[in-house]
């Protein structure tokens, strides 16, 4: 457990909180924010695997190029890894989708039962 | 869903053409800057869903109605597949058959501007579909009905 190591700690903190918010909160809306904390959790241990120090020495820098395609083999040795970062921008992209559907289906249910609460649902008859 | 005041609407007026033109460019650079078709997609999905919020419900059943965002969502699809079934003529299923050009360059990099392009139609069609299908149409009644009734779209 070393210093290096506290960012992906307080990571997978994050995805225990919205594990925790999924798992024991009755209200539909907590669960769904449960929900958006557990995948932006997992996005965010996404990026951080795509961190390096380069090998050279000195501080890392984002992977932009902005000198022009010569100075792309400069870029490359002192960067961290994009592709990480790329499928990432997807994956944030189907978490909206994914909350779009979820929120359309508490919608739906609000409709029907008339509340929010999980423990009166299992006991109204709709 | 009324539209809003007038001046809201007069300020979309300007700006959505802008919105527009900028989630264009955020699919069509991909390859250069960070981006590319998911980002654009959903940019451009904002800007659509602004021009419904201002307007009101009219503006979603006459002009930017739901099945426009089927045809694009469709088109989308059919686009990347046109691109993922063209590669056979290098050879393999989805290989590059399209020139690669310099590093920086806007036309270079081969397949990859075609499929972020058809990536964005698909991404800001299909979420704009989502918007609308939730806004939009009209829902029956809660409560005392039959389960077989559900969300039915306008007339």
């Amino acid at each position: 457990m070393t210093l290096a190591m506290l960012p992906f700690i307080l990571a997978f903190l994050l995805l225990v909180v919205g594990l925790y918010a999924i798992v024991a909160k009755r209200n539909l809306i907590k669960i769904i924010v449960g929900i958006l904390v557990l995948d932006y959790a997992a996005n965010l241990l996404l990026v951080l695997m795509g961190y390096r120090t380069p090998p050279a020495g000195g501080a890392p820098v984002a992977p932009i190029l902005t000198g022009g395609a010569h100075e792309a083999d400069a870029l490359a040795a002192t960067a961290v890894d994009p592709i990480p970062q790329a499928l990432v921008l997807t994956s944030i992209v189907i978490g909206l989708s994914v909350t779009a559907l979820v929120v359309a289906l508490a919608i739906r249910l609000y409709e029907k039962y008339g509340t929010f609460d999980t423990n009166l649902m299992r006991n109204l008859k709709g | 869903m009324q539209g809003m005041s007038l001046i809201v609407k007069t300020v979309t007026r300007l700006v959505a053409g802008f919105i527009v033109l900028f989630g264009a460019y955020i699919v069509l650079y991909g390859h250069l800057t960070p981006g590319g078709g998911f980002t654009g997609g959903v940019i451009l999905a904002g800007g659509l869903a602004l021009v419904v919020l201002a307007f009101g419900e009219d503006y979603a059943r006459n002009v930017l109605t739901h099945s426009w965002a089927r045809v694009g969502d469709t088109m989308g699809a059919l686009l990347f597949l046109l691109v993922a079934v063209l590669g056979f003529v290098g050879g393999v299923f989805f290989t590059n058959f399209l020139p690669v050009g310099a590093v920086g360059r806007l036309v270079s990099a081969g397949t990859i501007p075609v499929s972020n392009l058809a990536i964005g139609i698909k991404v800001g069609a299909g979420l704009f579909g989502v918007f609308v299908a939730l806004a939009v149409f009209r829902r029956t009644a809660a409560g005392g009905q039959e389960p077989g009734q559900s969300i039915e779209p306008d007339a």
